[in-house]
């Protein structure tokens, strides 16, 4: 008889599964997802630079419609997973060339410190016109 | 006394995974493997568990409690049950289930083997039987220890239980990924050796598609390690070396 083995979309489930997990593994999680999430907005951001295609009636309306607090709440959150994103790489970059490995958890801590600053700023900057 | 519910995750083959609860009675000194034992001598007997030395010498007893890998001999109950709950059993995670809580562990050993590291202890100072039983009028005699002892790090601490394969997410995903023991052995090795070709043929190994570089640094290894081996600290010591000597190369 065989040994029992989850199935493939069940082990990809263990990417996510923080239950009762240490930081290091939310910042790979985190990281995962902020990827997936920065892939797939590239991919909208040529269909919506596609729109100068049709000239600048279908310009104009996009624009209109990315100023919607809906279209902006959006472009914080792809602020803040470009912000964890980006400094969680310098972390996995630094921890990769053997540097801080003990202080991984301080260094995502700093990560999010900043992510949360900055992305306050932006907020801001963003809906206080 | 401490009236606990395991819940316990069970599985033989052509039948369906499930679980089975079983309630417990064990003191509150007791450590898991414990409640473990009384499980299977009060209610069941064809529940199958790995254990032998209970004390965190051999490393068979590891598994998932409430989902985090632990050794259930040095487990206490009071430190995993939160006096409402059951306490969730389950096998290690990334390895075959041959049986309920009982893992296939030939993967684990066939990736120790591949850095030529010494599943057994040979490789060890050997005490001389005189410490045991020193004859009279003879001391026992002192050891020593090669030159290149000097560089010998905590790795040696390794039981070999395979937690840190069990709580690596990477693993899940890439069943060939050496993981973090098995890329520990290959620095401990590294470390172990003045052969510069087995050296090259340790660091191909670590360099190659399911090495070194398919870590994704999630540190949970290092966080779930019993024995404080560092398994990802040393992968990342691993491409550091592996770095340096590309840069070498390049700079010739």
């Amino acid at each position: 008889m065989e040994p029992f083995k989850h199935p493939g979309f069940y082990r990809v489930g263990r990417w996510f599964d923080l239950r009762r997990r240490k930081a290091g593994m939310w910042a790979y999680a985190l990281n995962r997802i902020t990827g997936i999430g920065l892939v797939v907005y590239l991919y909208l951001h040529l269909v919506v630079l596609s729109l100068l295609l049709g000239g600048p009636g279908s310009w104009n309306a996009f624009v209109s419609l990315a100023r919607s607090p809906l279209v902006l709440v959006l472009d914080v959150i792809l602020f803040a997973g470009a912000l964890i994103h980006g400094l969680n790489g310098v972390r996995v970059a630094l921890t990769s060339f053997s540097r801080g490995v003990r202080v991984q958890k301080g260094f995502f801590s700093v990560v999010m410190v900043v992510t949360v600053v900055t992305l306050a700023f932006v907020a801001l900057k963003v809906f206080g016109g | 006394m401490l009236d606990v519910t395991l819940e316990i995750f069970r599985y033989k083959p052509g039948e369906e995974p499930h679980y089975d609860t079983f309630a417990v009675q064990v003191a509150e000194t007791a450590y898991v493997i414990d409640a473990l034992d009384e499980a299977w001598a009060l209610y069941d007997h064809s529940l199958t568990f790995r254990h032998a030395c209970h004390h965190s010498s051999c490393g068979s007893c590891a598994l998932r409690i409430n989902g985090i890998e632990k050794l259930a001999c040095i487990t206490r109950m009071t430190d995993v049950w939160d006096g409402v709950h059951p306490i969730r059993l389950d096998p290690l995670r990334n390895f075959p289930i041959v049986s309920d809580l009982v893992v296939d562990v030939s993967g684990f050993f066939q990736r120790m083997s591949a850095s030529h590291m010494q599943i057994t202890r040979d490789a060890e100072p050997i005490l001389p039987v005189s410490v045991d039983k020193p004859a009279l009028g003879v001391q026992a005699e002192a050891i020593s220890l090669p030159e290149n002892l000097t560089r010998f790090n905590r790795f040696e601490n390794c039981i070999e239980c395979g937690i840190c394969m069990s709580a690596c997410p990477t693993m899940a995903t890439d069943e060939k990924f050496f993981g973090p023991a098995g890329l520990a052995a290959i620095y401990r090795a590294c470390q172990q050796t003045d052969d510069p070709t087995e050296t090259a043929h340790l660091l191909a190994l670590a360099d190659g598609e399911h090495g070194v570089w398919r870590c994704h640094s999630a540190f949970e290894c290092i966080e779930a390690c019993p024995q404080a081996v560092d398994p990802a600290g040393k992968i990342m010591a691993l491409r550091q070396e592996l770095i340096a000597r590309r840069f070498k190369k390049s700079g010739r």
